[in-house]
């Protein structure tokens, strides 16, 4: 199976992705706002129809308006502070508005199939680098931010009062979760993106352990979902997101059954 | 020192005030407890008093160099929150730049919880996890330390240690100290000065004044109501 090179790409991607998406959902779940990654995984489809009309990259131009409609996100959530689903509605209605727009005129010719339910048949060499640059940057981000990220997820009065800039830091964090998002769109396709940003992070919750604990866990978690979900979605000829969807949910459910067995308290 | 001159607050920027023309001097070593009914504005005064908003009129001068807050925790603290008591700890010590991790260790044994290090913070009681929130707080040599009613949801054992444990380092280490109370006990026992807001507007007395002329009173119109 590895000897295909759009094989290698997509498993390359993938370890990507299995680091990133937890990284991000982590803080996401966390903070309670596990449906702005859904909303922002539909705005980046506006954001890959854009670039397929324009021709150039989708990722990249869905990277671009993913943090547009995140940094929108963060500044009306921030005025709207009762009604941040609403926001939500809004953006997905002006997101998908514009995707259904451009791609129901006919001004895309190419397949946007691949993007909402992820491929690796068409993830190509150009599709590598990008992600691999998107991802890198990521990471470093999370890496430097992540004493302010934690305490402002924990405490966000806090955090304030001691000095972080938490503001600037949330609007940071609204761009990482659109380029997260952007990287994952590839391989798990838009319609399942959330699932995997929020579905490690809430297996890897049961365990009960400490913030770093349950960061490594839920990479661990979504490593083995993708991984499994790009291997038998090439046997079974399905597209990976769907299958990495359901292994998922399988996931945190055989969790769950140990966890009620009690099985922790057997293996000791 | 911190000096409030002519403060009004509203939240609508409009009157009426829920806060009218406070002024009031609060000096290093003082332990000023704010008392007063709900709704009296006390936990709006020390958002003002945090820079967490802004006055409407009148202005907040403040030379203490290096705050520590301890908020009402249990009404915010999501239990099922994956952290340790280390990593709370470690997060603020980053924050703050400290270089010496041991100092967490310190902390702890200041409050007696170098036990609970590993323990995910929202398994703890209470008390614990105010204790927990007390080292935290002065893990940053606080010169003034503001308090959210400290003694909310915690136990009469660990309510003792914790005002011991304030009032010990507002004497020694003169720690200013203001705290919104609900305690009347507490508040009369450790403060030196206690604040109290009414429709509004404040009266600064002594522990012993206060108590002849608001609790005093107030138990004569409780005696006179139940006759």
């Amino acid at each position: 199976m590895l000897h295909y090179s759009f094989m290698q790409n997509a498993f390359m991607i993938s370890i990507l992705i299995s680091i990133l998406c937890p990284l991000i959902g982590m803080f996401l779940v966390l903070k309670r706002y596990s449906m702005i990654g859904d909303t922002l995984s539909h705005a980046s489809l506006a954001g890959v129809a854009v670039g397929l009309m324009c021709k150039v990259n989708p990722i990249l131009s869905a990277f671009l308006l993913t943090s547009v409609f995140g940094v929108i996100i963060e500044f009306l959530r921030d005025h709207y502070k009762k009604y941040a689903e609403l926001i939500l509605v809004i953006v997905l209605s002006l997101s998908v508005g514009i995707a259904i727009t451009i791609i129901s005129a006919g001004a895309v010719h190419a397949n946007v199939e691949s993007f909402l339910f992820g491929s690796v048949l068409t993830v190509t060499r150009e599709d590598f680098y990008t992600v691999l640059i998107l991802s890198i940057v990521s990471l470093i981000t999370i890496v430097g931010l992540y004493h302010q990220l934690v305490f402002i997820t924990f405490d966000e009065e806090g955090a304030k009062i001691a000095g972080i800039k938490d503001k600037m830091i949330n609007y940071i964090f609204s761009i990482l979760v659109a380029s997260t998002i952007s990287v994952s769109i590839r391989i798990v396709g838009i319609l399942v993106i959330s699932s995997l940003i929020a579905l490690p992070v809430a297996t890897a919750l049961q365990l009960n352990k400490g913030f770093k604990t349950t960061m490594l866990y839920s990479i661990l978690f979504s490593f083995i979902d993708i991984t499994l979900g790009i291997v038998i979605s090439f046997w079974i000829n399905a597209a990976p997101g769907g299958v990495t969807a359901l292994i998922s949910v399988f996931l945190l459910v055989f969790i769950l059954l140990l966890k009620k067995l009690n099985f922790y308290e057997i293996i000791k | 020192m911190i000096t409030i001159e002519n403060l009004c607050f509203s939240y609508t920027q409009n009157t009426p005030y829920l806060l009218k023309n406070l002024c009031l001097t609060i000096h290093k070593g003082d332990y000023i407890s704010i008392l007063g009914d709900n709704g009296s504005g006390k936990s709006t005064l020390i958002k003002l008093l945090l820079k967490l908003l802004t006055p409407t009129e009148g202005k907040i001068v403040d030379t203490f160099t290096n705050l520590a807050y301890l908020p009402q925790r249990f009404e915010n603290l999501n239990s099922q929150f994956p952290i340790t008591v280390y990593e709370v700890l470690d997060c603020y010590r980053k924050t703050l730049k400290l270089k010496d991790k041991d100092c967490i260790f310190k902390y702890l044994d200041l409050v007696k919880m170098r036990d609970f290090s590993n323990s995910l913070i929202g398994k703890l009681s209470g008390g614990q996890c105010q204790k927990i929130f007390i080292a935290r707080a002065l893990m940053g040599t606080p010169d003034l330390l503001i308090l959210d009613e400290p003694s909310t949801g915690v136990d009469l054992k660990s309510q003792t240690e914790i005002y011991s444990l304030i009032k010990n380092i507002n004497v020694s280490e003169k720690v200013t100290v203001i705290s919104v109370e609900h305690n009347l006990k507490a508040a009369i026992d450790n403060s030196t000065l206690i604040y109290h807001l009414s429709q509004g507007s404040g009266h600064l007395c002594n522990p012993d004044d206060y108590i002849n002329e608001y609790v005093s009173a107030s138990t004569r119109s409780d005696r006179n109501a139940s006759l």
